[in-house]
């Protein structure tokens, strides 16, 4: 609403006053209608604007909605991944079946993995027992948006995929070079020297900085969860919960699963 | 003439709208100050419950609920969110009795307000980018702080309430009358569930 002067908004021509009062009245009147015809045209592609874009976003999402529940359907088991997002390394039949639930930013798992590696190793070596990794990634907060945990759980699975024999020595070599929580982590051109170094080929490694594999590390996380799996590290035996102190013990896992198989 | 948008149009400039919007904006983001209160309150409580191994508290375990960002002025920000969101509430609820609040006080709270906004953004963009984690009462308190301030600053431009200059204040009315403020809502929303996708999208989704 322009008072003192006629409406001189963008596109008009500017004019001075005019002396006859009513002849500007009219302008004035004329020159409002006419914005207001201006704008009213302009709301309707705003308004068909706002429609494009949010049947955008909806078909966008609706696209997304179809695509993860076909992608979900398709079976993940390849190598030593399994189907219920575990890696599985040893014997099918070994009598004794030992899940391990990690995540590599936890440094208690670290601590789990170096005083129960070598009994592992033998226990999966001689037959006894078959190992089930399974691999979360929640203390992906805690690596300063890094997401340690899943590009380091990605490159084990992605090894478990392709290469199953080096998971052990990755595993490894994981819990040997483990960052400090709240660090940014090892980045993905240490993580791919430690494969190389577990043994893990050039073609293998290279897929690593793909993260094709941070989708099973999700599910894996979920799966866990899911089970009720609530903290890191969680061990079973035969599905028994192995929890307490004892776990950090060299020898008592060992015992504990030699037990189980009744030797 | 009176055709549904232009209906809708109208509708969208009256009071019962632009505050009963606010209005709902504003309960849902005091609810959600509400929740990260409480939260902090119990993290205060128990800052290290079993170290830092625990899924079903992922906030309490990661550094979220911990970092300098949570705690800027000193204390919980959602604190901030229980003193403010009442004016709003209360702004809201006598305007849709009709009340008619003085420009400098709309002013004032247009100013408080916005102060508000670009701390909640600053926060967003933080969990973003740097604490790197998705905290659902934290979106909430963006999106419901987004809806309050468009709607507060419909109403002060709608009103003349800014102090601007004549030339200015003409334009941004236009800019109501042609509708672009639902736009820029819209796409400013639209950008930020991208963001979000972009970001979070494979550890969401994949």
């Amino acid at each position: 609403m322009s008072k003192k002067k006629p409406s001189h908004s963008s596109g008009a021509p500017n004019r001075r006053e005019s002396d006859s009062g009513a002849a500007s009245r009219r302008e004035q009147l004329r020159a409002q209608q006419a914005k207001a015809a201006r704008e009213k045209k302009i709301r309707t592609w705003v308004t068909a604007g706002i429609v494009a874009v949010v049947a955008i976003a909806l078909v966008g999402a609706a696209a997304w909605g179809i695509v993860r529940a076909t992608r979900q359907q398709a079976p993940v088991a390849e190598g030593a991944a399994t189907a219920d997002y575990a890696l599985t390394v040893g014997e099918a039949d070994a009598p004794v079946t030992v899940d391990i639930y990690q995540d590599y930013m936890c440094p208690y798992c670290g601590q789990f993995e170096r005083a129960n590696r070598d009994d592992l190793e033998a226990l999966v070596a001689d037959g006894t027992a078959k190992v089930n990794f399974h691999l979360m990634n929640f203390l992906d907060s805690t690596s300063q948006g890094s997401r340690y945990s899943t590009r380091a759980a990605n490159a084990l699975v992605t090894v478990a995929k392709a290469e199953p024999e080096h998971v052990m020595a990755l595993n490894a070599a994981l819990y040997d070079n483990q960052p400090s929580e709240g660090t940014r982590g090892l980045t993905d051109d240490q993580i791919a020297d430690l494969a190389r170094q577990a043994g893990v080929s050039e073609t293998v490694v290279a897929t690593f900085a793909d993260q094709t594999n941070a989708g099973f590390v999700n599910e894996s996380n979920n799966a866990a969860g899911a089970a009720g799996v609530d903290s890191t590290p969680t061990i079973k035996i035969n599905g028994q919960d192995f929890a307490g102190q004892q776990i950090y013990a060299t020898g008592a896992l060992r015992s504990a699963v030699e037990d189980a198989a009744g030797k | 003439m009176s055709d549904l948008p232009d209906r809708i149009h109208r509708f969208r400039q009256s009071d019962g709208w632009i505050f009963g919007y606010m209005l709902f904006s504003s309960l849902v983001s005091l609810t959600a100050s509400f929740v990260l209160s409480v939260d902090a309150i119990e993290l205060a409580k128990n800052p290290n419950a079993n170290l830092s191994c625990n899924i079903n508290t992922v906030i309490s375990c990661g550094t979220v609920g911990t970092t300098w960002q949570a705690n800027l002025l000193g204390f919980p920000n959602a604190f901030l969110g229980l003193i403010a969101e009442p004016v709003v509430i209360t702004i809201a609820v006598a305007s849709l009795a009709k009340v008619k609040f003085p420009r400098g006080f709309m002013f004032a709270a247009q100013v408080v307000y916005t102060i508000g906004l670009v701390f909640a953004y600053w926060l967003f963009y933080q969990s973003m980018f740097y604490i790197h984690a998705l905290c659902p009462w934290c979106l909430l308190v963006t999106l419901s702080t987004t809806l309050v301030f468009s709607s507060l600053t419909h109403v002060n431009i709608r009103d003349g309430n800014l102090f601007l200059p004549p030339r200015v204040q003409e334009a941004l009315a236009s800019a109501l009358r042609m509708g672009l403020d639902a736009l820029v809502v819209v796409l400013w929303l639209a950008l930020l569930v991208a963001a979000i996708l972009v970001t979070y999208g494979a550890a969401i989704f994949a």
